[in-house]
């Protein structure tokens, strides 16, 4: 028995070790959960702000490709009424427009006092009118050419840039070629910081007449009209809006060489310059430690909460593991005290049967008193036998419910007193008193009851002192149920095997069982009452006795 | 276009034309349509020994010539670039003909011998534009040309010896004339000029003398001179001075005055006039009601169209040329139901003989009836115009084309359209009418349409299609516009400003914006300008109007599809223009399905691309149109 002990302790050390694995396992996977988790915020801290600068950005992008563009539609004939109108719509559209100038621009070989002129090719305002929505008192007159020389270099500055732009641009101009994109761009817009100035893109053919006004003698052309645009742009008016609030703390649009050196300067931050005309600017995202925390903690909880989810059902599966083993170890242990015992019981009779055998046979005579003895042995131990393989047999068949009750009327009280007289027999030791007060007609299996009756008895007998073998056994009924009680005042049974005792091949280990006990005896009562639909409880107090109460249903 | 994408169009359109009820009618191919004609403009050569014609060469029309009574044809010559757009006899033994480069629409002249030796352009200098003063003779080898080439806005009068090739000036212009006219003898007489909004006819009774201003008057009104009177000082003229519908009338030019009307009807303009330049005599008035009709004013004439129709019933005939003693003809014939043939007919025998079919692979019994139509605009003028309703037993509830015609000053007429007939054959029916603005139905009528590019034109469309509607014709949800130039322009405005009435819209080189098309024209039409801004809109007074009506600045209202064409070398309607059309609803996410051709000019001229557009045009159309 102390070979075996290893081996149960040895299922308890792999569970032990598996435990502590995957508990390491979940410690290093809530570490790197929340460690991957800060890198992937941090990570879209900066990657996300293209998201944001995309928002921030797309009204200027839209008025860059779609309103600028539009001018060029008019074909130069916008006058100071219909810019007046192009002026409020864009600057309606678009509040980051701070005031709108419109150059209403001539182009002739005619000579002027204000404006650009190369060669004979003149370049020059009819009129510069300023349209500011917002402060309508802004928009004013700044220049008309029945006021000559009265053009001054702080309203002309762009004109002029623009009209050296295309100026020199006329002078190298392949009119073979169509216009290429590059051109158009460089030749057409001029962005400055916080201003874009844009003249319409005149058609292939007029070019060409440029290029001929310029470098030809020629009679006094017609004017041609152009119109240049020049936008002030108020990078703060750019709507910010932040679609990651979770990401960014604040967001705002601050020059380009905006640094942060106070001790806030441990903010998470990340910028990107902005493009065209608010180059000079660029868009600032900052977030505090904590307020990232805090997107990092709302991120790693659902994370954390599935790996404990997992962690559970791993340690609850390696319970139920560890139980079912348990539970089997236990059923091998008994299966082999059994065993163990059972061949200890055949060892007994048959033993005695053949020192028995051996006495009769080396005998030269045998006296009848000797005869009758050894026939006396024989009988006894062979009956012995014979009981031992029925309790097995019989409790086999219960198990296997192979046995049918077979259902005889019989008087409890004849019943009884018959099994207690038969009991006088061998054991005239044993004071038996019964309670039956009425003679009970019953209709029952009396061969299984009388295995339930002797069984009982026999306990009662085996667990009590020499001097203190008494049983009263009560019967009575009530309507429903037949109620036998087995008091006896044995040795008692322990709070702790109460509960086994029914168990098969249980047996407690004492000195009154030394012999003749296979722990079959009280589960075979418990198999045989279950399957006459009753039940059996114990109550007992070590030392002071044992009550059995059985219950079956009754029937007449 | 993903193979799987052109199988998925394939079987959409196999499914669907399995659908149609259209019994027994067959899909005609698009090349049987709209391939170049076999053999077309027949010319007689001055003596009548010979036939021209162009036919195609590598997909491109070029000369042949063959004499009549035989067969052998010569090929003269052997472009396979472009089209010969033009072309004519000069003697008879030479042939002149125009052809442009590319589609840069600069029509340059060249000359060849009879038997195709001899190739030469006549006018080199590739900056100067030619237009021919007089097409129909030419005297003496000596062609009149009118030649930009002092100034590119001013075309004076020059005289080309086609022989030496030596051009000598004629008549200098001052800068105002638009227009110059020869008498029969190939003598420079008359000359148009134009301040923009007055027209006056200049005159002198020969070449030595000075012009003297014969009369004056506004654009609004029409003096046309059509040729000069035999004897007395006098010129013909189709004018509508004093009268709403255009008359032929006869003017005196010693006073400039009307001196009588030889021909006028109540409800259309006289279009034309026959003239016998042997006789030097008026033969027919034309004029158009639903279709093209004639008045004889002389009895040789009417004799001639008599015996004509006797040997072609039922069949419209026109006289394509004639050789100089005018008793042989070429005569061009059509129907709604075919493109028709040339034939020759020699007066003497009255013989006719079948020179060629214009397209021979076209059944005119395959072809649909071209019916014409009239309704009442919201304004109570009736509109006239044109159905065809595809063949089968269906004629309600049909998927219908909207076509409105170009200019807008021009005008549909009871004649062999192969973009109807395609359309028809496809089984949809195709709505044309004569909107306001268009010419032919008077002076009024036309004005109507003066700055009404945007406005009253594009009601009378509307007008049309919810008359249409009401009819039962049309099924209101499988409505689709499509348009050439300023159909194109009416197919846009209708997508902008109609847009729940079509279901899909097809411009083809159609103008988008109107300041661009004031812009556009080219510094030679300068005279005009003032004109052309009464008509169309003046981009000062009238910008909000122009804004307005210009569809690019209203893409954003456009919902449904659209297929857009247009030519990377038209200078009517430029790429650059539509390229920013397109920009813009693509960015607004409207399908478009945007054809460029990059050797094309306002009209597609190849046949490769024509079949390209008309190919596409079907598919577009069947996608958007056929499902119900």
């Amino acid at each position: 028995m102390e070979a075996k002990k290893p081996l149960y302790r040895k299922n308890l050390s792999l569970v032990i070790s598996f435990f502590i694995l995957i508990t390491i396992s979940f410690v290093l996977a809530i570490v790197l959960a929340y460690n991957l988790t800060s890198k992937y915020v941090e990570n879209e801290f900066s990657s996300n702000k293209i998201k944001v600068f995309e928002e921030v950005i797309k009204p200027y992008n839209d008025f860059f490709q779609n309103s600028v563009p539009e001018i060029s539609y008019y074909q130069g004939y916008l006058d100071s009424a219909s810019a007046a109108k192009y002026a409020k719509i864009v600057s309606d559209r678009y509040p980051f427009i701070e005031k709108v100038i419109f150059y209403d621009t001539e182009i002739s070989n005619h000579p002027i006092t204000d404006g650009f002129v190369v060669r004979n090719f003149s370049i020059s305002p009819k009129a510069v009118y300023q349209f500011a929505a917002k402060n309508p008192e802004d928009s004013i007159v700044l220049f008309k050419n029945n006021q000559p020389n009265t053009l001054s270099l702080k309203t002309a500055d762009e004109f002029n840039k623009m009209a050296i732009k295309f100026s020199s641009f006329i002078e190298s101009l392949d009119t073979t070629k169509a216009l290429s994109e590059d051109q158009i761009f460089s030749v057409f817009y001029s962005i400055n910081p916080n201003r874009i100035t844009y003249l319409n893109i005149p058609r292939r053919e007029e070019l060409g007449i440029f290029q001929d006004l310029m470098l030809k003698k020629a009679a006094r052309s017609p004017v041609f009209e152009k119109d240049m645009f020049s936008f002030y742009l108020n990078p703060a008016k750019l709507a910010l809006r932040n679609p990651h609030p979770e990401l960014y703390q604040q967001i705002k649009i601050v020059p380009l060489v905006y640094e942060l050196l106070t001790e806030e300067a441990e903010q998470f931050q990340t910028e990107l310059a902005l493009p065209g005309a608010f180059a000079g600017y660029k868009l600032y995202l900052s977030s505090s430690p904590k307020y990232l925390r805090q997107e990092i903690n709302t991120r790693f909880l659902p994370i954390a909460g599935l790996l404990f989810l997992i962690y559970g059902i791993l340690a609850a599966l390696a319970y139920l593991i560890y139980r079912n083993l348990y539970i089997n170890q236990q059923l091998f242990k008994l299966q082999y005290d059994f065993i163990n015992n059972f061949s200890h019981e055949f060892k007994t009779p048959v033993s005695v049967i053949k020192v028995a055998g051996n006495n009769i046979s080396n005998a030269a005579a045998l006296s009848d008193k000797e005869r009758q003895h050894y026939g006396r042995i024989l009988d006894q131990e062979a009956d012995k036998l014979n009981e031992l393989m029925n309790k097995l047999l019989s409790f086999t068949q219960i198990e296997n419910k192979s046995i049918e009750v077979k259902e005889v009327s019989i008087n409890l009280k004849e019943f009884t007193e018959n099994l207690i007289k038969a009991y006088h027999l061998n054991k005239p030791d044993f004071n038996i008193n019964l309670n039956l007060s009425e003679p009970i007609p019953f209709k029952t299996d009396p061969v299984l009851l009388n295995i339930i009756f002797n069984n009982l008895m026999d306990n009662a007998y085996k667990y009590s002192e020499p001097e203190r073998k008494v049983l009263d056994i009560n019967i009575r009924k009530n309507d429903l149920k037949l109620i036998l009680q087995f008091k006896d005042q044995g040795i008692g049974i322990e709070k702790a095997d109460q509960q086994h005792i029914f168990k098969k091949f249980y047996r407690i280990e004492s000195r009154y069982n030394q012999q003749g006990s296979v722990g079959l005896g009280l589960a075979l009562c418990k198999e045989l009452i279950k399957f006459m639909n009753g039940s059996i409880e114990v109550q007992s107090q070590p030392g002071k006795g044992t009550v059995f109460t059985i219950e079956l249903p009754y029937q007449v | 276009m993903r193979p799987f994408v052109k199988l998925f169009y394939f079987l959409l359109i196999l499914l669907l034309s399995a659908c149609a009820n259209r019994p027994n009618v067959r899909t005609i191919p698009i090349e049987d349509f709209f391939k170049n004609p076999e053999k077309t403009s027949f010319k007689i050569s001055p003596d009548g020994k010979y036939v021209s014609f162009l036919q195609p060469y590598r997909n491109r029309l070029n000369i042949f010539v063959q004499p009549i009574g035989g067969d052998q044809a010569v090929q003269l010559t052997a472009d396979s670039d472009r089209n010969i757009s033009y072309y004519f006899w000069a003697n008879n033994d030479q042939l002149l003909y125009l052809k442009d480069k590319d589609g840069d629409e600069n029509r340059r002249l060249f000359a060849v011998n009879r038997d195709g030796s001899n190739v030469r352009e006549l006018i080199p200098d590739k900056d100067v534009r030619i237009r021919i003063i007089a097409l129909d003779r030419i005297k003496n080898n000596q062609i009149l040309l009118a030649l930009n080439k002092r100034d590119s806005s001013i075309f004076d009068a020059y005289r080309l010896d086609i022989l030496t090739g030596k051009i000598s000036l004629v008549a200098l212009n001052p800068g105002n004339i638009t227009d110059w006219i020869a008498d029969a003898d190939g003598q420079l007489r008359a000359a148009v000029a134009s301040d923009g909004v007055n027209t006056t006819v200049l005159y002198r009774t020969k070449e030595n003398q000075k012009f003297r201003t014969l009369f004056s008057n506004n654009f609004k009104t029409s003096i046309k001179p059509l040729g000069f009177c035999k004897e007395s000082d006098c010129m013909y003229a189709l004018s509508n001075d004093g009268r709403d519908k255009t008359a032929l009338v006869e003017i005196d030019c010693r006073t400039g005055k009307e001196s009588r009307v030889i021909y006028s009807h109540p409800e259309v303009d006289v279009n034309d006039a026959g003239f016998s330049f042997k006789d030097r005599k008026l033969l027919f008035a034309e004029y158009t009601t639903w279709k093209n009709q004639r008045y004889y004013l002389d009895e040789n004439a009417k004799k001639l169209f008599d015996d004509l129709n006797k040997l072609l019933p039922q069949t419209e005939i026109r006289i394509a040329d004639r050789n100089l003693s005018e008793d042989q003809f070429i005569i061009r014939t059509y129907t709604d139901r075919s493109p028709g043939a040339f034939y020759l007919y020699q007066t003497k025998n009255k013989q006719l003989k079948q020179l060629a079919l214009i397209n021979p692979s076209l059944k005119s019994d395959e072809l649909c009836e071209v019916r014409p139509v009239e309704y009442e605009a919201t304004d109570g003028v009736t509109i006239h115009g044109y159905l065809t309703l595809p063949k089968g037993d269906q004629n309600k509830n049909l998927p219908v084309i909207v076509m409105p015609h170009s200019g807008p000053d021009s005008r549909n007429t009871w004649t062999y359209n192969a973009e109807v007939q395609f359309l028809a054959n496809r089984g949809y029916a195709v709505f044309q009418m004569n909107f306001r603005g268009s010419r032919g139905y008077g002076k009024e009528f036309w004005s109507a349409g003066f700055k009404q590019w945007g406005g009253r034109i594009q009601q009378d469309i509307t007008d049309g299609v919810h008359w249409l509607i009401k009819e039962g014709v049309a099924d209101p949800k499988r409505i689709g516009i499509y348009g050439y130039s300023f159909g194109g322009y009416s197919a846009l405005w209708g997508l902008c400003f109609q847009s729940d009435l079509y279901a899909c819209g097809v411009s083809y080189s159609g103008l988008s914006n109107l300041y661009a098309y004031l812009k556009a024209i080219p510094p030679y039409y300068r005279p005009y300008r003032l004109m052309i801004e009464e008509m169309v809109g003046s981009p000062k007074q009238d910008a909000e109007y122009l804004q307005g009506s210009s569809p690019v600045f209203h893409t954003d209202k456009i919902k449904v599809p659209l297929l857009i064409a247009q030519g990377a070398k038209d200078q009517r309607v430029t790429v650059t223009e539509t390229n920013q059309l397109v920009k813009e609803l693509r960015k607004r996410k409207v399908k478009v399905t945007y054809l460029l051709k990059e050797n094309e000019g306002h009209l597609f001229r190849n046949e490769e691309n024509r079949l390209d557009f008309y190919d596409r045009l079907e598919k577009f159309l069947a996608l958007h149109l056929k499902q119900q």
